[in-house]
């Protein structure tokens, strides 16, 4: 009986931790790969470059109109791993997504805070160039 | 032999709790009896928790308010601006106290519609009157946090409390009201966060 128990728990770590492999190797879901598609297609590129994305996600500006030094950083922290917070102290959850699997998972939400985020930043929107590269700089986060 | 000793102090106990129960319940009614002793009464009757509809602001409930409204701030309750202040807010969603908010015309739309019809001055709650009466009527302020009634209440902390790393920002009200977001923001569960 004792011995069984343990076969049974032994193949039930095996499926979950194959589980977890899987995920974690599958990179960019389906929509998220033909929206990386699309972007390449925009952009007139072959593939995107983590580093330009790490440079984009790291540069400082100054606002214009609000004259104060902005970056994706300003509330994601340096590290995107860590969880960050919004100029008025609400919590955000980190966006690596080796610690949080939940992001760029869903287009659309990608695209609504591209829009938002580099208007707050750049006072501008992304191009997909810059889209793509901020990415697959996250992917290999 | 022995239990019917305790029968009755339990019996007359509980008489005296349904009884308490009774009273407040026709204090809670107050309002229908008009402005007569209102200055007596207003006192007490806050302190025992009505003025008809509870303390306690009802929590913002609409799908879109929340995805929209929430991951950059604290999801304030539809009750604590008047309707008038929704409307001029909603109108300059463009340009959200500077900051564009990216959202298409279908969802200000939907969102003014919400906040409008659940504004501080459509409310029964004790907090959302007193905001509400706490507005000139000629005024529509956008910001919660320079309604008189509101600003009143947090005379006491200080600048430099607000901008504690933790907490950054007087808007933040869930940094301190620990059941802010249940719409309670009564002082018993206020903890100000030391850094």
């Amino acid at each position: 009986m004792k011995r069984s128990i343990c076969y049974l728990l032994a193949a039930a770590v095996f499926v979950v931790a194959s589980a977890g492999f899987a995920a974690a190797a599958a990179g960019p879901n389906q929509q998220v790969r033909s929206l990386l598609d699309s972007y390449k297609k925009e952009a007139g590129v072959k593939s995107f470059s983590a580093d330009e994305g790490r440079k984009l996600f790291n540069s400082k500006r100054t606002h214009s109109v609000k004259k104060e030094e902005r970056s994706c950083t300003t509330c994601h922290t340096a590290d995107p791993k860590q969880s960050g917070k919004t100029a008025v102290g609400k919590v955000i959850e980190p966006l690596a997504p080796s610690v949080n699997k939940e992001r760029f998972t869903d287009p659309k939400k990608m695209e609504k805070w591209f829009k938002r985020n580099c208007e707050w930043v750049l006072e501008r929107e992304c191009t997909p160039k810059e889209k793509g590269d901020f990415i697959t700089f996250m992917m290999t986060m | 032999m022995k239990m019917k000793k305790f029968v009755l102090p339990l019996l007359s106990a509980g008489l005296l709790l349904t009884g308490m129960a009774t009273s407040s319940t026709v204090f809670a009614d107050g309002r229908e009896r008009g402005e007569r002793n209102e200055r007596n009464e207003r006192g007490e009757r806050e302190e025992r928790g009505d003025r008809n509809g509870g303390r306690t602001v009802p929590p913002a409930d609409n799908p879109a308010y929340k995805q929209e409204c929430s991951s950059c701030h604290f999801l304030y309750q539809p009750g604590l601006l008047p309707a008038r202040s929704w409307g001029e807010l909603m109108m300059t969603a463009d340009k959200h106290f500077g900051e564009s908010l990216g959202l298409d015309e279908k969802t200000v739309k939907d969102l003014t519609a919400y906040l409008t019809a659940n504004g501080a001055d459509k409310q029964t709650n004790m907090r959302s009157r007193r905001i509400a009466d706490s507005i000139s009527p000629g005024s529509a302020p956008t910001r919660i946090t320079e309604a008189p009634y509101i600003v009143k209440e947090h005379r006491k902390i200080s600048k430099e409390t607000f901008s504690r790393p933790s907490i950054k920002s007087f808007s933040n009200c869930g940094a301190c009201h620990t059941k802010g977001a249940e719409g309670n923001f009564e002082e018993d569960f206020v903890e100000i966060p030391k850094k």
